[in-house]
């Protein structure tokens, strides 16, 4: 059996800069990871390696997923193998809807794997209730996509998204980041209801509260590019009170 | 808009924006009239459109809406004058379009506002993308005010489709041609003539 994923010596570089020097970590079905660490850290350009996203090489090192070779598939294969990035920043897409983009993703994903295209009737029933389960308004989905939200409801449309393409492994990228306590929670349970044996999550924070909603299995600490502690969830409460200089 | 005399031209537009390169025309627009002019220039010709306007009685409206799409080394070239002659008048220009392959595109748009056509209402928008680095659009939107009681703007812009929402989009699984499909459209939407969605949308998929 595979892990699901398993990251080697992965380095980056944006530009003429390295940014990760050589990331090691290995998920396992059903586990959630956190990854911790201060500002500028790789945090982020960790979520952008491992959904592919342009203008980050990858210099040395490897990304197996399922047992493939993520780096060698295009952002929208690996969204049809189960990854999903929640982005720190959510784009505004104007002129697109919620409902036209979902549909368009949902569909493609489902061609993917041979399956035919979902019929309107139900493919709008399915996404009221992945609505409802992160208390977005049904008129939400007539909206542009990110266009005059909210931060919170930005997040929470994220979450949204997660829930409606249903992912084996989850990065949510700083999703804590300007919540409010009732939005951190709301997104907290989005996730956690999509906890399950098969599926994993990456939670990138430098911040501990959307840990207590949503309890990690193993915690990482990121910094300057590297991985230099791994530990259970004692070490949440080390950085909380002693802040990341001593790692 | 529902007060004036209506010049629909619609009927005698499009058999000529298809059959001919160039095509040009003056329109006097008197009195309370509304004249609505739509332009559509698809993959597969290249196209002079010259059009000059004037709105020569008190309260007389023209608006335009033009969408082109060209790809290889099409032309398509718009010259368009609007001229505000008498008070009161409204006008409105959107052209939006985009431009693969090498194509070459021009817009030259000018607004005059004559000394007499006092509270004029004049708006122009030109908004290009640009998909290849071979694809060349100039845009030289013009403003001549003699009137000093008048509303007038115009924005001009030549880009890109956006890679951050591209890859949003990629990243939840809508592949690459389906999303600038999306983008186009999004930005095309303004101008897109009701009925011809589907026509407009192939037409997109082509470029």
């Amino acid at each position: 059996m595979h892990k699901l994923l398993e990251i080697h010596n992965l380095h980056a570089t944006v530009g003429d800069k390295e940014i990760l020097k050589g990331i090691d970590l290995t998920i396992g079905p059903g586990e959630v990871h956190a990854v911790m660490g201060p500002n500028g850290a790789g945090k982020s350009t960790l979520s952008a390696v491992l959904t592919g996203r342009p203008g980050y090489e990858i210099t040395e090192g490897s990304i197996l997923y399922k047992g493939e070779d993520l780096l060698a598939k295009s952002p929208e294969e690996r969204a049809w193998a189960g990854l999903f990035l929640s982005f720190q920043y959510p784009i505004e897409i104007p002129g697109v809807t919620i409902t036209a983009f979902m549909k368009a993703a949902v569909n493609a994903k489902r061609k993917a794997h041979g399956l035919p295209e979902l019929k309107t009737g139900d493919f709008l029933k399915l996404m009221k209730e992945k609505m409802a389960m992160v208390q977005m308004k049904p008129e939400f989905a007539k909206r542009e996509v990110n266009v005059g939200f909210s931060g919170g409801e930005k997040k929470r449309n994220e979450i949204f998204q997660m829930a409606l393409l249903d992912p084996t492994l989850s990065i949510l990228d700083e999703t804590d980041s300007g919540l409010d306590v009732d939005a951190l929670k709301i997104v907290a349970d989005g996730v956690n209801a999509l906890r399950s044996p098969e599926k994993s999550a990456i939670i990138i924070t430098h911040y501990h509260k959307l840990l207590e909603y949503v309890q990690p299995d193993v915690v990482h600490v990121l910094k300057d590019g590297r991985i230099v502690k791994t530990g259970g969830r004692e070490l949440i409460d080390i950085i909380e009170t002693q802040g990341f200089d001593q790692f | 808009m529902g007060h004036g005399k209506y010049i629909d031209p619609f009927c005698h537009s499009d058999p000529f924006c298809h059959s001919e390169r160039s095509e040009e025309s003056l329109y006097r627009v008197q009195a309370g009239e509304v004249l609505n002019l739509q332009f559509v220039v698809l993959p597969g010709e290249s196209r002079d459109i010259d059009v000059s306007i004037d709105l020569i009685g008190p309260g007389a409206q023209a608006h335009i809406k033009a969408l082109y799409l060209c790809k290889a080394d099409e032309k398509v070239n718009f010259r368009i004058l609007m001229h505000h002659r008498a008070p009161g008048c409204h006008s409105t220009q959107i052209i939006n379009g985009i431009a693969g392959g090498s194509a070459q595109v021009t817009f030259h748009g000018t607004i005059v506002v004559a000394p007499d056509a006092q509270q004029t209402e004049a708006y122009q928008e030109n908004h290009n993308i640009v998909l290849t680095e071979d694809a060349k659009v100039q845009t030289k939107p013009q403003l001549e005010i003699y009137a000093d009681d008048v509303k007038c703007s115009h924005g001009a812009t030549v880009g890109q489709l956006n890679e951050d929402e591209l890859f949003y989009m990629r990243s939840r699984g809508v592949p690459e041609a389906e999303a600038r499909t999306l983008q186009m459209l999004s930005f095309l939407s303004p101008v897109i003539p009701e009925g011809r969605e589907n026509e407009i949308e192939k037409a997109v998929r082509s470029l």
